[in-house]
């Protein structure tokens, strides 16, 4: 049985005995090659669940927008690696009760970029995708081509660390996963850091200057929830609205820092920017020295101690003078 | 060049740094006079806006100091606070700010002389890289 | 006429007298509208670009008037008029639905509507060159609002791209006077006409058939209250990628910088999306809900616009399908409330 099927099985049961009052995974877009978010209620429904590449919007959002949007309820939902973490990032905040959620793991090997699909095709607009395995079918009007997996696949994707479910109530299929992924992940922020910072300081302005400031990436990040923004006070007001790179870089480097430690590398805010900007960049980059001083990342477990909340006595300063 | 001073934001803990740069006035310990000073309560109260935001605001660099580790008046703040500069300075030097623009130092009550050279060779090192250009915001 | 070979000519000339903006496919792919000097990198084959051109007009960010201690000293543009080439039949019909809110278009005759000076001086001098599409993308919808690939509202110029050529058509006593000063430009000959309406009907073709709004901005008031809009909200994250990418949304938040004697009013982007969007300054938010903003952008567009200027404030570019994170597609939602009630949930 394909990870779909079961994944609707389960779906299916679990309204069908009210162990869940409502399930949320991901059905067909409208658009082509697409899939979307759906909130089932009735187990009827569970057909119109899928699981494929198409499936990248994070599920873990909707716990946190609308506070106590799904209080009372118990949720059930269907978890790739990085939402799964997600979860739990958000249970060890205290934003979710972990008895009110059962967490289905499904195996990932990554979602497309619709900005990387569309590259792949010259712009030109592609109608329907086939998932090859190692390959993609691409075609559209007057044209049939084949894509390598990874030239169409998300940029968290390709360097992704935890395919698989961190803490999951059932997990459905073997595992999944990419090939190369810590590598890749270190090799990007690797690349920047050897460029000298007048060069690192010329893209990142270039790179972020794309930037509209319509803050897409926070509101789709599962672990934005402060009720007012910093962005958002006026009272004194912290940063500007404008598109000067010095506004847009204190956003960017501010909302890192406020999701340091807890950030799951989901690719969520690159994959909602209408501006296409790089946003993983900076993402990793921090995800990265949290790891390597502090040897945690985010969301692997629901009794830990978040990490920018937590110190050991003797940690690496040699930035500091002391 | 000779000209030019630079003006840096010295954030400092009032237990320690903040002392200690007392101990410095008081001891007529002379070092240049670049730095403003804001006295916070302990240095986990500083919060990366105050820094990226001195930046835009037209700062050369910025100076933040507080008590050794195991030290602190508050037992443990400037613990997180280290988890929280070692992640924002790293950042800033990835995106192509000197590194030297912002320092932090560990200074306590009694180090008057090592604040007052904390303070020259943060002034050198911000004179040496010129005026900030990077993240300064027009008005 | 003009052969394509001079179309670099053509630019440049346009970029004596004017400030010249186009699409322009990147680097990395993307397809952007940029200030552009000459034809490099201009792609007439991908239809809508990423974001709209309304911010040529109508910027993201733009400085209302400055103060420092020599006085205030205004931020209207006083810049070179603007040109824009390719742009959609879409584009350009948001860009006169804007018009109506900004600039000169009165309400009714004899009520006096404040015209916003920045507005009108970007865009009462500007000369729009449209772009007839060849190929419709399957989110283009402009035949809901009775535009088609080939229409010119909005436009001063309608251009066809025929291969070796592009026919220009003027379609203002404006494009066509700048049309007579072009000397690169040859006349069309009868079978350039014709090539030129095959390709319009070519693509017309090719859009899916329209689904009538007829009445619907009467019913949606009556459906203020449905039950439908818990599902029809419950994907949105009010991430506002729609409200940006949209040509013909124009909510804006105003604010001021200043201290030490010198500051700046500003004028930037805002969006209904946003949870703060009517915050008020009592803490009082009447649209707390996710649910409340999602509803309260559909009536907009599709009930209050039309009360207020008889016109739907959508174009059908489809950008805002496009670009949605969790893929909301308002065509679904038209087509859900347009459809008879029957009160299941669907």
């Amino acid at each position: 049985m394909s990870v779909e099927m079961e994944l609707r099985a389960a779906a299916c049961r679990l309204l069908e005995e009210g162990t869940v009052d409502l399930f949320i995974g991901w059905e067909r877009g409208s658009l082509p090659a697409s899939a979307v978010p759906v909130f089932i209620t009735d187990p009827a429904d569970a057909d119109r669940l899928v699981f494929d590449i198409t499936c990248g919007t994070n599920p873990a959002v909707y716990f946190t927008k609308d506070h106590r949007q799904f209080d009372g309820k118990r949720v059930g939902l269907a978890l790739k690696g990085c939402d799964s973490r997600a979860m739990v990032q958000n249970i060890m905040e205290k934003q979710v009760e972990r008895e009110k959620v059962v967490m289905i793991g499904v195996p990932c090997r990554g979602v497309l970029d619709r900005r990387r699909v569309a590259l792949a095709a010259d712009g030109r607009e592609v109608l329907e995708l086939s998932d090859l395995g190692d390959a993609v079918r691409l075609s559209g009007r007057g044209f049939d081509v084949e894509a390598p997996r990874e030239a169409i696949l998300a940029d968290s994707c390709l360097a992704c660390a935890h395919p698989d479910a961190s803490v999951a109530d059932l997990f459905l299929g073997a595992p999944g996963g990419m090939e190369d992924a810590g590598e890749r992940r270190l090799r990007r922020v690797r690349e920047y850091e050897a460029l000298s910072p007048a060069e690192r300081w010329e893209r990142t302005v270039l790179e972020y200057g794309k930037c509209i400031r319509c803050y897409a990436c926070r509101n789709v990040c599962p672990s934005c929830y402060c009720e007012v923004c910093f962005v958002d006070q006026n009272d004194p007001r912290w940063i500007g609205g404008t598109c000067e790179i010095t506004d847009t870089l204190i956003f960017h480097l501010i909302r890192n820092l406020h999701v340091a430690g807890r950030c799951v590398e989901c690719g969520a805010c690159a994959r909602a920017c209408p501006a296409g900007v790089d946003l993983l960049l900076l993402n990793r980059k921090v995800a990265i020295e949290v790891l390597e001083r502090f040897g945690e990342e985010a969301g692997m477990e629901i009794g830990a101690k978040p990490i920018m909340a937590d110190f050991r006595e003797d940690e690496k300063q040699e930035f500091i003078m002391g | 060049m000779s000209e030019w001073n630079p003006r840096i934001l010295a954030i400092l803990c009032n237990w320690c740094s903040y002392a200690g740069a007392d101990l410095a006035g008081v001891s007529r310990i002379q070092y240049p006079p670049s730095i403003r000073v804001v006295r916070v309560p302990c240095s986990g109260r500083v919060d990366p806006l105050f820094i990226l935001k001195s930046l835009q605001s037209g700062f050369d660099g910025v100076l933040v100091s507080g008590c050794h580790p195991g030290d602190c008046h508050y037992i443990s703040g400037n613990y997180v606070a280290r988890r929280r500069f070692a992640v924002l300075k790293p950042l800033l030097d990835f995106i192509g700010i000197e590194p030297d623009r912002v320092q932090f130092s560990w200074i306590s009550a009694g180090e008057g002389e090592r604040f007052a050279q904390v303070v020259s060779k943060v002034t050198e090192d911000i004179r040496r890289l010129g005026p900030a250009k990077r993240l300064v915001k027009k008005t | 006429m003009l052969d394509r070979t001079a179309l670099g000519r053509f630019i440049s000339v346009l970029a004596g007298s004017y400030d010249v903006h186009a699409p322009v496919t990147a680097c990395d792919g993307s397809f952007e509208y940029a200030p552009v000097r000459t034809a490099e990198g201009l792609d007439g084959t991908r239809t809508v670009t990423g974001l709209s051109p309304k911010g040529i007009f109508f910027p993201k960010d733009e400085v209302l008037f400055q103060y420092d201690g020599d006085g205030i000293r205004s931020g209207e543009a006083s810049c070179r008029p603007i040109a824009v080439w390719g742009m959609r039949g879409c584009d350009a019909r948001s860009l006169a639905l804007l018009d109506r809110v900004f600039g000169s278009a009165v309400q009714k005759p004899g009520e006096e509507r404040f015209q916003d000076p920045y507005w009108k001086a970007r865009y009462d001098g500007a000369v729009i060159f449209g772009a007839v599409c060849v190929k419709p993308l399957s989110t283009c919808f402009c035949n809901w609002f009775g535009g088609s690939p080939s229409s010119t509202e909005g436009m001063d110029v309608q251009v066809t791209d025929l291969g070796d050529a592009f026919l220009l058509a003027p379609v203002t006593p404006e494009g066509e006077e700048l049309l007579g000063r072009m000397d690169m430009l040859t006349q069309a000959a009868d079978t350039d006409l014709d090539a030129s309406r095959e390709v319009a009907h070519r693509a017309g073709a090719m859009m899916s058939p329209p689904f009538s709004l007829e009445g619907l901005d009467r019913r949606l008031p009556e459906l203020f209250h449905d039950p439908a809009w818990a599902g029809i909200a419950a994907p949105c994250v009010n991430c506002g990628a729609c409200t940006f990418a949209c040509p013909t949304c124009h909510c804006f938040d105003v604010q001021d910088e200043g201290r030490n004697g010198r500051g700046r009013r500003l004028r930037v982007w805002d969006s209904c999306m946003f949870s703060s969007f009517t915050l008020e300054a009592s803490g009082h938010n009447p649209r707390a809900r996710s649910l409340e903003r999602v509803r309260q952008r559909v009536m907009h567009k599709f009930s209050y616009f039309p009360a207020n200027y008889g016109e739907r404030l959508c174009t059908g570019c489809g950008r805002c399908v496009a670009v949605c994170p969790v893929g909301f597609d308002i065509r679904k939602v038209l087509r859900g409330l347009g459809a008879p009630r029957d009160l299941k949930k669907d």
